[in-house]
């Protein structure tokens, strides 16, 4: 099942240096990308039909489109490398294996939509990844392949790595914005968008290091070949990080589109240790929950996600075997989003904190049916309500949950009460 | 006149303004949209997420309508079902960490939330773990008391100080329900318009050191008024109460917004100078050094009146004031002056609001061809017997010893509203009302004729000084005489003087009568 675009040189010894990478086709596609209009570059990536892969899966070539044109105004390609969602590790393999392949993305995309000055935004816990990336970039300026004339061409290209400080919020395209502009990461509200008004004022393009790095095989290979993976609408491949209660965790390349079970029986091994199957995380922390029943229909493509009510993601795949306690789960997933609202706007800054404390308390066995009705009350009464979408990323699951396995939240309250009439009767 | 947009607003069509937002615009025509970081000066931010409307058929078809211009056509709804849950719901997250001290709270009567509760929520507590603990009483500098628990962190106060003053104070730390207004550790404000935060925070957050636990807010009558504080003339409400059986009070001065001088803001100095209007006043008649009744200190000045005599008039006196005093010295063949130099602190004044000046009408001295310089008083000093203060405090400004020596060889008659080294060198001392408790008028250094009546009422009422010129000997004896003279220097003003002011023309303000 699994395929080798990304990862093509994952497995290769030193291929993060620039020596090793070369001989296994770095920097290879410049004098074709350098051949073609920078409209063509654009049209090429749009029917590719690749897909942001940050989680959204906004079209990239159509994102691309949106920057206005004839404006008076430098553009700036942002690449976002902030990978911060719980489950989700597939970026900071691109980084450490194959840092030229995203700066060659850099330098296509930037040639595509006309910018000279890029930034890659990188999480600061990544200390390794940064250094692998940041001297990486070092090489390709030694070697002519970044600043004043990339690769003999005659285009000028900067790139500037910006490290977080270790703000989830921070992988909000906006609040990573204000981040490189030296501020508070707090979300901006749109409109007006990045494309059209982002760093430091100007038309900024945002992408994540996956969507990036697709670009130098989609460029080299053509749309087509890129399209011959994956399905119509959610064409190429994509790194999936799998973990959680499977025999083989692990991130693997594999194509949009295969079945969700399929992937985990044969590509990580099933379930660990033949326990029974509980639930499935999709994309990362912030999507709805499956259960095994509803996983049986569930491919790995945006649509299908989409038609079982929960989100493609970040290709962060958690399975949870049948030992796993939902409220607890629940109680982290809670904690996470509430330690790292930015606090800005009130229902997110006020209502996950009271989410948190409500789920600690049915933990506590102090907990009322009404509680759990609370519960799903306060997730409709934040989400979509707030500046950034952040408040959704713990809403959306935390309802999944409550609705999915109520009757677990409800086991934790008939005990407390019963643990409390106890107490009375003794 | 601005261009007019049509739109819809709860399926009724209206007319607004075009360039506002949905608050500012709907505010026009007394539609409520409820906020609390949104304000005028300050923009939009978007934080509080009270102003959320709905948009029929919109993309998105929820709005934050401080963000939202208004445009044609556009199908706002406030009134449906799902609009009032989200101003419900939103009311319920501001609260669940509010403390609800609203007895204790200053801000009772005047407070956001209070009234958005009101208005907009009336639901019961839900809340039934802890609450969020953060700092009290917290001194912020230049008299702001912060209490975080009670703050909605809207930002308001954050913006002022890094917009508005660029001082950047305050600053938002920590996040998420940690989120707390903050100065930096051994920072704390240090502007000269810090304590506006008090006024722009919508809640009991910021709260003033001067003002707090003074007064409940609804017990105070809220009148308009011209701060005297310098030459600005910044528009202000004066907050007082006349409690029973006791003398009418002023707690504080609010600004009061007008564009053409001070928008919404005033300084810190200029709003503690109610405190003068209260203390330090000038209450009986003195004869020689001992309380006398007003009539004999009346008669006892008139009788000094005549050629040898040397009017000194205060800046701080309003047009209608001065026309009487004019007209006074003009009758009784005395000389009269205008020199108030102490009254300007050089070096002082800001680009913004403060002036160098502190008096409030130094050019109305100038409209009515005063003059205002040392050698002239000077001169005039030398040849007189008698000088009669009309409130101008020599002793501000004149303290050398062969000015002092003069002054010895003279009589001083001190019309005046305060006690002070004047008032102790005066034969005769006559208290009047201050601007506080009598109207008048006063233009600003910017040539603004502001008009403002009377706020405070004392139990025992001041002598009005215009009234005062009369009893002297004066022709014009009543406020509407000295309208009537006002007119005649300022030709275009034929009727009352419009809330705002008048902008005098270039030729008016330079007017000198022969």
């Amino acid at each position: 099942m699994e395929v080798k675009i990304l990862s093509a040189k994952f497995d290769i010894k030193d291929a993060h240096t620039l020596e090793v990478a070369k001989q296994h086709g770095a920097y290879s596609r410049l004098e074709k990308l350098f051949s073609m209009e920078p409209v063509a570059v654009i049209e090429e990536v749009k029917s590719s039909g690749l897909r942001g892969r940050g989680g959204a899966g906004f079209p990239a070539g159509l994102k691309w489109s949106f920057l206005p044109k004839g404006l008076n105004k430098p553009v700036y390609l942002t690449v976002n490398s902030d990978e911060s969602e719980p489950a989700t590790f597939k970026d900071r393999f691109i980084l450490v294996r194959d840092p030229h392949l995203l700066i060659e993305g850099i330098i296509i995309c930037c040639y595509a939509i006309g910018c000279h000055d890029s930034y890659i935004y990188i999480r600061g816990e990544y200390t390794t990844q940064v250094k692998a990336l940041q001297a990486a970039i070092d090489e390709a300026y030694a070697a002519g392949y970044l600043g004043e004339n990339v690769g003999g061409y005659g285009f000028k290209l900067d790139v500037t790595v910006h490290r977080g400080a270790g703000a989830y919020i921070c992988g909000e395209e906006t609040a990573l914005l204000e981040s490189i502009e030296g501020k508070k990461g707090q979300p901006r509200s749109k409109p007006p968008f990045p494309a059209v008004e982002g760093l430091y004022g100007c038309p900024t393009i945002i992408n994540n290091v996956q969507t990036i790095a697709s670009l130098p095989y989609i460029l080299e290979n053509g749309a087509d070949a890129y399209k011959q993976y994956g399905t119509e609408k959610s064409p190429g491949t994509h790194l999936f990080g799998i973990s959680g209660h499977v025999q083989k965790p692990g991130m693997y390349e594999l194509p949009l589109g295969l079945p969700i079970l399929d992937v985990i029986e044969k590509v990580a091994g099933g379930v660990l240790n033949g326990k029974k199957l509980k639930a499935i995380i999709p994309g990362g922390s912030s999507t709805p929950v499956l259960t095994p029943e509803e996983a049986k229909t569930v491919t790995l493509d945006y649509e299908s996600m989409a038609a079982h009510k929960t989100m493609f993601g970040s290709g962060g795949i958690v399975v949870l075997d049948e030992t796993v306690d939902i409220v607890k789960l629940v109680e982290n997933l809670a904690q996470f989003y509430h330690h790292e609202s930015c606090g800005q706007c009130t229902p997110c800054r006020e209502g996950l904190g009271w989410i948190l404390k409500i789920v600690k308390k049915i933990l506590k066995g102090e907990g009322s049916m009404e509680d759990i009705n609370l519960l799903v009350e306060l997730c409709d009464n934040i989400e979509m309500k707030t500046v950034c979408v952040l408040s959704a990323a713990c809403t959306m699951p935390v309802r999944s949950y409550l609705n999915k396995f109520r009757h677990e939240f409800e086991a934790y309250v008939k005990k407390g009460a019963s643990a409390q009439a106890d107490v009375k009767q003794g | 006149m601005a261009e007019m947009v049509k739109l819809f607003v709860n399926g009724r069509e209206v007319e607004v303004e075009s360039g506002k937002n949905l608050i500012d615009a709907f505010k026009v025509i007394g539609v409520e949209i409820p906020h609390f970081c949104y304000h005028p000066a300050l923009g939009a931010d978007g934080n509080c997420r009270m102003c959320l409307v709905g948009i029929e058929d919109g993309r998105p078809p929820l709005v934050p309508a401080c963000k939202t211009l208004v445009s044609p056509g556009l199908k706002v709804q406030l009134d449906t079902e799902k609009i009032k849950k989200i101003q419900r719901d939103m009311m319920e997250f501001e609260l669940i960490n509010h403390p609800i001290d609203c007895p204790v709270c200053d801000q009772a009567g005047e407070c956001t939330l209070q009234d958005y509760y009101m208005s907009y929520d009336l639901q019961d507590s839900r809340m039934t773990v802890p609450v969020v603990a953060k700092g009290k009483r917290m001194d912020l500098g230049c008299g702001v008391v912060h209490d975080q628990e009670r703050c909605v962190l809207c930002a308001r106060c954050v913006r002022f100080t890094r917009l508005i003053t660029k001082t950047g104070e305050l600053g938002i730390v920590n996040r998420s329900d940690e989120a707390r207004v903050e100065v930096f550790p051994g920072r704390p404000l240090n502007n000269r318009y810090a304590v506006n935060v008090v006024d722009l925070c919508p809640v009991g957050a910021m709260t003033s050191r001067d003002f707090r636990f003074t007064q409940r807010a609804w017990f105070l009558t809220k009148d308009k008024g011209i701060c005297h504080g310098c030459a600005k003339g910044c528009n202000i409400y004066i907050d007082h109460n006349r409690e029973k059986y006791k003398d009418d009070v002023i707690y504080r001065f609010r600004p009061r917004l007008n564009d053409q001088v001070n928008g919404y803001f005033m300084c810190d100095e200029g709003r503690l100078t109610y405190h003068a209007e209260n203390e330090g006043r000038l209450q009986v008649c003195r004869l020689e050094g001992k309380d006398c009744l007003q009539d004999y200190a009346i008669q006892s000045a008139k009788a000094l009146l005549g050629p040898k005599a040397l009017m000194l008039v205060s800046p701080n006196c309003s047009m209608e004031q001065m026309i009487a005093i004019k007209a006074l010295s003009e009758a009784c063949g005395a000389k009269l002056s205008g020199y108030s130099d102490g009254y300007i602190k050089t070096g002082d004044g800001d680009d913004w609001l403060i002036q160098d000046d502190k008096s409030a009408n130094r050019a109305g001295l100038a409209l009515l061809g005063i003059d205002c310089t040392k050698e002239t008083f000077t001169g005039l000093l030398n040849g007189s017997d008698v000088l009669v203060s009309f409130n101008n405090d020599l002793f501000v400004h004149e303290t050398g010893n062969e000015f002092l020596q003069r002054l010895e060889k003279i009589k001083i008659v001190a019309i005046a509203t305060h006690d002070g080294t004047l008032i102790q060198k005066a034969s005769i001392a006559i208290p009047v009302a201050s601007y506080s408790e009598s109207s008048g008028s006063v233009v600003n250094k910017d040539g603004l004729l502001q008009h403002f009546v009377r706020a405070v009422q004392k139990n025992v009422l001041p002598l009005d000084m215009i009234a005062l010129c009369g009893t002297l000997g004066g022709p014009v004896a009543t406020e509407s005489d000295a309208v009537n003279e006002m007119k005649k220097v300022i030709p275009s003003l034929t009727d009352m003087i419009p809330e705002g002011g008048v902008k005098l023309t270039a030729s008016e303000a330079a007017h000198v009568p022969a």
